[in-house]
């Protein structure tokens, strides 16, 4: 039975898909030090959470059927220390909460397994506007200003809403996963504020995770990349118009991978992505009370609480993804374009490979269905060709058999 | 008085069979209760609850302990809020989805839980074995030699149960050059079998983003398709041998059967029910099993209910109507021959109110899938 769990459930945006990246190329190196990362595939702590939630993913979740349980049966087999990762887990409901921790061989009453929750949190000026990024990744073709209103629905009847506050209203998911947890064992790791140091995150996780001291390779890159204001328009506008049309297996690659994560995400020149600064006020008003409570709460701080107030906005730098530039727009769509007739162009080009390949394999099926007899009568022609004597002996021979059979 | 005992008080007279509003439940000791389990049910759960005792009270009995203990212990499915507290028995706290009275909760919440509670129920049937079919039965389905080659097409839903009806009779498609029968309908009905067949597959959209998403397309889906069908059977079977089928009585007498077995007759309600269900289903159960599996299970349950077919609401009539002109155009410009009268393509008359899924409706149909379960659960000590 697992002695200790490091339980990592968020917050998503927050360095999560780098840390699970490290952790699932550094599997092998980490069990020789007793830390297990149990999975057999890069996402397989998400495709456990999908199970734990029940959670439709655009298709994703039919490879998800049965994840949780098994992932928790490798974290229980392991007799040592086993880290688990996935940043939807915020959302999850105290329902869903305790199976999860029973399953992890965790009891209320503090005995079994040692669970150590760890959430990664970021600063909400932030938070917002990735959260609206991310959804138009995902097909969303809602504005921007819609976003914001859905946010501040205080029902959050809206799905918009209950996701985003599920995953994001930190004092509630430490409330709904640290239930039955001491303090002292809920740590929040904060991300830095921005200009800091390049790697301070990873040094903040490496401590939290207790990997200080390993010799990870930390060399490789699965980070969500973000996109600017003519980008985030233009990939909403590409949604409004074909999203429908386009089922979850060609989006993804094509849209979000090819479109927005390759191609979009490099243009680095455009106007950021950021909070409207006349939203900044309720922001900050209600970043202090989750301060105040956190710290209230006690729980570990790997970082400092004061990363969460974020950067005011700037009247002078903000664009509104609403109301972008057309020019630029006009710019990135030239782009998208180019990278589209260049995935088209391979393709065909792949296409054409494999169609004569196909053509080859197949003569293959019918040089190999044609019977031995037949072979060896072409075989002997095709000798009787190469030869002057040879071919008068086979002319010979068909004037002799008659005129029918010449083709032979 | 301390909200939570008189919560744990209320979900405990519900757990017994009461139909108390939480708004009208006792303020004072009276109606205070010892924790039932570790934590509070959620309010989604607890009126769920509620509502089961009303239509278990209505037809003069009791919810069983063991379904309402599966209630109070339920999750909720999919994306939206999690368990809400009840008003006036949480803290007022600052964080989180603020609490609500269970009785202002939409029917939709309600069915959250339902679902997954019937999605429990029927992935319980995965694995089961095959029913052992009888000698007699297993005779009448040897392919008769004298009947001619043939394959029967169209909408997933109405041409699976017509080929499964033959083959009961030893009519089993197939063979060589065979002549492949297009089944069609008026196009609402086949665009309504369409969206059947997509609930049973995938879950999948609502009744009005699936009509909505369609016209937006401008074409048809791809499972509603007739002369995309009709295409593609041509292509591979020859032209001459696609034959329309408007009058399936005609493509009995030709096929020497009495008639050809038509889909289950599930309204409205019953499908969005199926496709609620299907969500939280494709979690517990492999995707290729999980046609089958609502098919056998809550198919043959809620067949004859739910309402009608859904109809295609006013403001995409025209749109229906013009697919149709198209359907049809295709269809005759092609030269199919056709068993019955093509103009039957063509939408007839609607119904005066179009026919929608209603939340209401659906979750009294989950309501009674709860209360006589397709399989009970064991009976538990109170």
């Amino acid at each position: 039975m697992s002695k200790r769990v490091l339980l990592h459930v968020g917050t998503p945006k927050t360095g999560t898909s780098y840390l699970q990246d490290v952790l699932f190329q550094n599997r092998a190196l980490l069990l020789k030090q007793g830390l297990s990362y149990p999975a057999d595939r890069f996402d397989g702590h998400f495709l456990a959470a999908l199970d734990l939630m029940r959670l439709r993913w655009g298709g994703l979740e039919r490879e998800a059927v049965g994840a949780w349980d098994k992932l928790a049966k490798e974290v229980r087999d392991h007799d040592g220390t086993s880290i688990v990762s996935h940043e939807i887990l915020a959302t999850a409901s105290r329902r869903q909460v305790e199976r999860a921790l029973a399953s992890l061989g965790h009891e209320p009453d503090g005995s079994g397994t040692e669970i150590h929750l760890i959430v990664s949190v970021r600063d909400l000026v932030r938070q917002i506007p990735a959260e609206w990024q991310e959804n138009v990744k995902h097909r969303a073709t809602f504005r921007y200003a819609r976003f914001l209103e859905l946010i501040r629905d205080p029902e959050r009847s809206h799905r918009v809403g209950s996701w985003f506050w599920g995953v994001q209203e930190i004092p509630d998911i430490l409330a709904r996963w640290g239930a039955t947890l001491p303090p002292e064992r809920i740590h929040i790791v904060t991300v830095p504020a921005p200009g800091g140091p390049r790697d301070l995150l990873w040094q903040r996780f490496s401590s939290a995770f207790g990997l200080d001291g390993l010799e990870l390779e930390l060399t490789t890159e699965r980070a969500n990349v973000s996109l600017g204001v003519p980008e985030s328009a233009l990939v909403r506008r590409i949604n409004r118009a074909a999203a429908r049309d386009l089922p979850p297996v060609h989006y993804r690659p094509l849209v979000r991978e090819l479109l927005a994560h390759q191609t979009l995400s490099r243009r680095t020149d455009s106007p950021r992505l950021s909070l409207p600064p006349d939203q900044y006020p309720w922001v900050a008003e209600l970043t202090e009370s989750w301060i105040a409570e956190l710290t209230e709460r006690g729980y570990d701080v790997v970082g400092d609480l004061a990363d969460l107030r974020g950067v005011a906005p700037s009247e002078d730098t903000w664009a509104d993804p609403d109301k972008p530039s057309e020019a630029q727009v006009s710019q990135a769509a030239l782009e998208a374009i180019r990278a589209l007739l260049l995935e088209s162009g391979a393709r065909e080009a792949e296409a054409d490979r494999l169609r004569a390949k196909l053509e080859e394999a197949r003569r293959e099926l019918i040089r190999a269905r044609t019977p031995r007899l037949m072979r060896s009568m072409e075989w002997t022609v095709g000798r009787l060709e190469n030869s002057s004597q040879g071919r008068r002996a086979l002319g010979a021979y068909r004037r002799v058999r008659g005129r029918n059979s010449l083709s032979a | 008085m301390d909200g939570q005992r008189r919560a744990w008080g209320w979900a405990a007279a519900l757990r017994d069979g009461a139909t108390t509003p939480w708004m009208d439940w006792p303020a004072d000791s009276s109606g205070e209760g010892a924790p039932l389990s570790t934590s509070l049910p959620g309010a989604q759960q607890l009126a769920l609850l509620r509502r089961l005792n009303e239509v278990a009270q209505a037809a003069g009995r009791t919810v069983p302990l063991a379904t309402a203990d599966r209630v109070l212990a339920a999750g909720v499915s999919g994306r939206g809020r999690g368990e809400l507290a009840l008003v006036g028995a949480a803290e007022a706290g600052r964080f989180g989805a603020p609490p609500v009275d269970p009785a202002a909760l939409s029917d939709d919440e309600l069915l959250r839980v339902a679902a997954g509670l019937i999605a429990d129920d029927v992935a319980a049937h995965d694995g089961d074995p095959e029913p052992d079919r009888s000698l007699l039965e297993r005779a009448r389905q040897l392919r008769r030699p004298w009947v001619a080659s043939f394959l029967v097409l169209g909408v997933q839903w109405r041409a699976e149960p017509a080929r499964a009806g033959l083959v009961a009779h030893g009519h089993r498609p197939g063979g060589r050059r065979p002549t492949a029968y297009l089944l069609a309908d008026d196009l609402g009905t086949v665009l309504a079998h369409a969206w059947a067949a997509r609930a049973f597959d995938q879950g999948g959209p609502t009744w009005s983003d699936f009509v909505r998403n369609s016209a937006s397309f401008g074409h048809l889906p791809p499972r509603a398709d007739l002369p995309r069908m009709a295409r593609s059977a041509a292509h591979k079977y020859g032209a001459g041998r696609v034959v329309v089928v408007l009058d399936p009585s005609v493509l009995a007498t030709l096929l020497g059967v009495r008639s050809l077995q038509g889909p289950p007759q599930l309204g409205a309600h019953a499908i969005d029910l199926v496709r609620r269900v299907g969500e939280p289903l494709g979690l517990l159960v492999d995707a290729a099993r999980r046609p089958e599996l609502l098919r056998s299970t809550l198919a043959a349950r809620l067949d004859g209910h739910g309402g009608p077919l859904p109809s295609v609401p006013p403001r995409w009539q025209s749109w229906l109507s013009s697919q149709a002109e198209r359907t049809h155009h295709e269809l005759a410009a092609a030269g199919y021959p056709v068993l019955g009268d093509l103009d039957l393509l063509l939408a007839g008359s609607l119904p005066s109110e179009p026919v929608v899924p209603v939340d209401a409706e659906v979750l009294d149909l989950a309501l009674g899938l709860l209360l006589d379960p397709i399989d009970p659960p064991k009976e538990t000590t109170a």
